[in-house]
């Protein structure tokens, strides 16, 4: 049994592949890509509705659909109805759904799961009467929300937990060698509805319609504001962290990590929640209105070309060599202009030999986001891309700038007054942050820039704000807790959290395209493959491809969920964040999204592991042509696959957010030689990709070493455009003392311990009796019970006489003396 | 009404006080409902009109005019729920674990006791204790019912299940304890009621009221099919 299916994506994939390939190197080896057009990408929370829906079914799942039609007609020849929704009144279709209720709380299973399947039918849209998939489309939307009406998913919900219990189904699939769809079938169905509803109400949720909004709220909040023993998102984790451990090997992992994720996305928010969360979080912190939105700007920005190699570099360097001093200075005028202290720092550190590579600054055409409306429009222009054109003065002229507005810490700024003060004054001023008394002019100038650019992180409060908790555990009091939806689910996965931190990327290790099934690691195909193997070309073809889109979607569904929560806990409380990151660090989450990465990359975000005609609805609604080699391709067009940059830009974004300000973990990219493979991943022609890829090449670049820089000073170029900059940061060329390895353990061990301090501080209610009010109440004092041991109360006596008796007690003592007055 | 005005007629308490005696109980005069102002005048205008008469139903499923029908819903589901108590313990002297092994009515179908985590097969004795405590700890719960003056759209849609889980005590009191049914049904109407005001305000689907309790009155037009 092949699972990961390679090598059967028959003649006409392969040869697909070649192509890519080969035009992959076309361009690696011309170092400019000039006929690679940018990736039309959108980045966003989510696919669209109809693939997000598609992708919850496998293409072997396909004859089980026709069993939901034939449950619902049975059912409703049952009730006396014909079989067709669409003409039933809608009383009836009530008194329908109603009476399956019903039926959903029979012990007898048989009976339990065909009323399951027909409400799956009745949410999957009626398919079987529907002329058209928009059709189809229509009444899933309406049968869905109609279930959730009537209480179909708390009902589900409570199937979930007699199939999560049900122990004879996971002892019989243990004992089974080879586990297969048919193991899962019930829960599949459970999950399926479930999805369905969900991802409805997340697609209601996202178009803003006001037709089912109650609905909606009601159902977020259902999901997020639920006692945390029974969120259902709780329930799903633990059912990730009981598959990976083996006790439960048929639980289909594809369609439990969906819907976590959609539950996830739906209960807490999308991006746009998440923006909106930040600036009222500053403002309720009095932090100064920032209205740069990160991905807002990464969507405007443009791809740089692909980073050329080692002899195709030098070639462009010759004939760059000529045109230097003009370009040279062109380029600070326009980039640089309203930030003089900054060009003059530039000038002396890009100076001397690594100063010619400035000019390749032209090729990057990026506008702030407020002079580019459609971006996308110009994703054909190829002129701009072409490397050796020359330099078109008009360009220049054009209102260019950088993407990001400079940013400089407090940190930085007390770190440069020091340094300023000790050299001219000679000695320093720790805490004040105003003095420049006896500086010289341009440090004024430079102190006014920097406080200019000052911007201050709600993470670097909430740190504060903690380390004042810790120093006056009494008279500081943090106020009450806000018990937002995250607050809930961070307290709700709090005692488990580092397990399904580990079972998550487990499962992403397991679905990585890189990764060899091994004997040892879990199986996470149990929920594709058909019990019986294919036997035709064709067949396995069709497999091949089925188990291929099922690890991508696997892959898709882990990096939103860990990226969703990264984001939500860091904004909700950075020790929130810290603690879950940590947890990611030690399972070893930076050498397996590296592993990711380390893949032909290009090839990947052009994968087309689709049958678009087996997608459902397509694969039930209307004539089904042959499958044949053929019509495997038909209706797939996309130039890439959305999914698979969707996951690149998730796990590049968690890498961001795990290694952002951390040495420690800076020195893992470096020791597990990040850079050779981000710098192949900057081939993806994506701006917004490049980006992340771009800062965590910026952050290890100074301890790559000289060589490193001068062979990649078109990477370096790029970090400059593309990058924010943190003033005062001599990212490139500085020798950075915080980096010395003996201080890793220890920053590490320290962040530690600030987490731990939180999480108990917050969560355990062990309160440490020094603090806690003395007792002196008489009654209350002589009421307590002291267990006293047998021995004691029998001579208790002596005690008396020797302890209390014994020792004489001046109680004048305390009417002398002011204190005691 | 006015003859059991009491005697000073200045301020009335109704409220058992302790040692009230059983023919006493709950004897005080009706109010008009305009009058209650408590934030629980509609349980104790529901209790009123129950008193007054248990078998006319009719005026005592009468939404008075401006109430909030989701409050409406959620009061007399609170009184089902209180009242089925009586029926429970009737059912105890008879109804033993041993016996009714299961919770079923016809059909041989065996429901499952849905006030576990995991929903599991109960006797159906303490199906119906479970049950009962299950709804009445959400139709208490904090979280869903906060006031009992106005309710959440969201909150009614959770008054269907209750009221399907709380039927199946109805309908098997009627098929397997007859005699205990048909006393308690002629006291108190309550499966009637019930069954009227599961299918007013369309909580049930008709079809699964398999109690035969209206036949005698409106046979015709009952079933849609």
């Amino acid at each position: 049994m092949d699972t990961n299916g390679n090598g059967k994506k028959g003649l006409p994939r392969l040869r697909d592949i070649i192509r890519r390939q080969q035009q992959d190197s076309d361009c690696y080896f011309q170092g400019g890509g000039a006929d690679f057009p940018d990736l039309e990408f959108t980045y966003d929370d989510t696919d669209n509705h109809v693939n997000e829906i598609a992708e919850l079914y496998s293409y072997t799942e396909q004859p089980e659909l026709q069993l939901n039609v034939k449950a619902f007609e049975d059912q409703m020849e049952i009730y006396d109805f014909p079989p067709s929704w669409q003409k039933l009144p809608s009383e009836n279709r009530k008194s329908v759904v109603m009476k399956l209720l019903d039926q959903l709380e029979v012990s007898s299973k048989p009976l339990r799961m065909r009323s399951a399947r027909c409400l799956l039918y009745i949410a999957q849209g009626c398919w079987a009467e529907m002329q058209s998939d928009a059709e189809q489309q229509q009444w899933a939307r309406n049968n869905s929300i109609l279930l959730y009406q009537l209480g179909v998913f708390g009902a589900f919900t409570d199937l979930l937990n007699i199939e999560f219990e049900n122990s004879t189904a996971a002892h019989v699939a243990m004992r089974k060698i080879a586990i297969s769809l048919a193991d899962s079938q019930d829960l599949r169905v459970i999950l399926s509805v479930l999805y369905t509803i969900t991802e409805v109400m997340r697609h209601e949720k996202s178009l803003g319609s006001t037709e089912f909004e109650g609905d909606v709220d009601a159902f977020c909040n259902e999901i997020a504001y639920s006692a945390s023993d029974d969120l259902l998102i709780i329930k799903l984790l633990s059912m990730v962290t009981r598959f990976c451990s083996g006790s439960a090997p048929h639980f289909p992992m594809k369609k439990v990590l969906l819907l976590l994720w959609k539950l996830i996305l739906v209960s807490l928010g999308g991006m746009n929640t998440l923006r909106d969360l930040k600036l009222d979080k500053r403002r309720e912190f009095g932090l100064p209105y920032y209205n740069e939105d990160t991905m807002e700007i990464a969507k405007t920005m443009r791809s740089s070309s692909p980073p050329a190699s080692a002899s195709d570099l030098l070639e462009a360097q010759n004939q760059k060599r000529n045109t230097r001093p003009f370009r040279r200075s062109l380029m600070k005028q326009s980039s640089l202009d309203d930030h003089d202290t900054l060009g003059m720092e530039l000038d002396s550190s890009m100076g001397g030999e690594n100063g010619e590579d400035m000019n390749e600054l032209s090729e990057f055409d990026e506008r702030r986001p407020a002079n580019e409306t459609n971006d996308q429009m110009y994703t054909y222009n190829h002129e701009t891309y072409r490397p050796i054109s020359p330099p078109s003065p008009n360009a220049l002229v054009l209102p260019k700038g950088l993407p990001w507005k400079p940013k400089v810490r407090q940190k930085d700024i007390d770190l440069f007054l020091d340094t300023a003060r000790l050299k001219f004054l000679g000695y320093s001023l720790p805490g004040d942050r105003t003095t420049l008394f006896g500086l010289p002019e341009p440090i004024h100038e430079g102190v006014k820039t920097l406080n200019d650019h000052i911007y201050t992180s709600l993470a670097e409060l909430q740190v504060q704000k903690e380390e004042e908790i810790a120093r006056n555990p009494i008279s500081t009091s943090e106020g009450e807790i806000e018990m937002t939806a995250t607050e809930i689910l961070y307290q709700a996965m709090l005692p488990n959290l580092p397990q399904y931190m580990i079972a998550l990327l487990k499962i992403l290790l397991a679905a990585a395209p890189t990764s060899k099934t091994k004997t040892d690691s879990i199986n996470i195909m149990a929920d594709v493959l058909p019990e019986e193997m294919p036997m035709t070309v064709l067949q396995s073809m069709k497999l091949g491809i089925d188990v291929n889109r099922h690890k991508e979607i696997i892959v898709k569904a882990v990096s939103a969920i860990l990226l969703l929560l990264l984001k939500h806990f860091k904004l909700n409380h950075v020790y929130q964040f810290e603690f879950m990151s940590q947890h990611l660090v030690f399972a070893n989450c930076i050498p397996l999204v590296l592993k990711f990465f380390n893949q032909n990359i290009m090839a990947y975000v052009g994968e087309k592991n689709a049958i678009p005609i087996l997608d459902f609805p397509s694969c039930v609604i209307g004539d089904q042509p042959e499958l044949t080699s053929e019509s495997l391709e038909i209706g797939d067009s996309a130039a890439f696959s959305w999914r698979n940059m969707f996951s690149c830009i998730n796990l590049l974004r968690i890498l961001n957010k795990l290694t952002k300000w951390k040495h420690s973990r800076i020195m893992m990219l470096v020791v597990f030689k990040s850079a050779p493979i981000l710098k192949r991943t900057l081939k993806v022609r994506h701006a917004m990709t490049q980006l992340y890829v771009l800062k965590l090449l910026k952050m290890q670049t100074k301890y790559l070493g000289r060589q490193w820089r001068k062979s990649n000073m078109k990477t370096i170029s790029a970090i400059y455009q593309k990058v924010r900059h943190r003033l005062n940061d001599d990212w490139a060329y500085g020798n950075d003392l915080d980096a010395r390895p003996w201080d890793f353990q220890a920053e590490e061990c320290a962040l530690r311990a600030s987490v731990d301090r939180f999480n108990n501080r917050r969560y355990t209610q062990i309160n440490d009796s020094d603090f806690e009010p003395v007792d002196n109440c008489l009654n209350s004092v002589l009421g307590t019970n002291h267990d006293l041991s047998e021995s004691f109360k029998k001579h208790y006596e002596l005690w008396l006489e020797q302890e209390v008796f014994g020792v004489p007690i001046e109680w004048d003592n305390l009417l002398e003396g002011d204190k005691y007055k | 009404m006015s003859k059991m005005k009491m005697a000073d007629g200045s301020t009335i308490l109704r409220r058992n006080r302790p040692g009230t005696k059983a023919k006493d109980f709950c004897r005080w005069p009706d109010e008009p409902f305009e009058e209650m102002d408590s934030t629980l005048a509609v349980q104790q205008y529901i209790q009123q009109l129950i008193r007054r008469d248990p078998n006319n139903i009719d005026l005592i499923l009468k939404m008075p005019e401006s109430q909030d029908e989701g409050v409406w819903k959620y009061e007399h589901l609170r009184q089902f729920c209180m009242e089925l108590n009586g029926l429970a313990v009737r059912l105890q002297g008879e109804c033993h674990p041993e016996t009714c092994t299961q919770m079923t009515a016809t059909e041989q179908w065996i429901f499952l006791c849905a006030a576990h985590k995991t929903p599991k097969e109960c006797p159906a004795i303490d199906y119906t204790r479970h049950t009962l405590d299950g709804a009445a700890c959400l139709l208490n719960s904090n979280k869903y019912f906060p006031s009992r003056v106005s309710i959440k759209e969201s909150s009614v849609a959770k008054l269907g299940s209750v009221c399907r889980r709380v039927y199946r005590i109805f309908s098997h009191a009627y098929f397997h304890h007859r005699s205990i049914f048909d006393e308690f049904e002629t006291e108190t109407c309550l499966c009637k009621r019930f069954t009227q005001f599961v299918t007013k305000y369309n909580l049930m689907s008709k079809d699964n009221l398999i109690v035969p309790i209206l036949e005698e009155e409106n046979t015709p037009g009952e079933s849609e099919a």
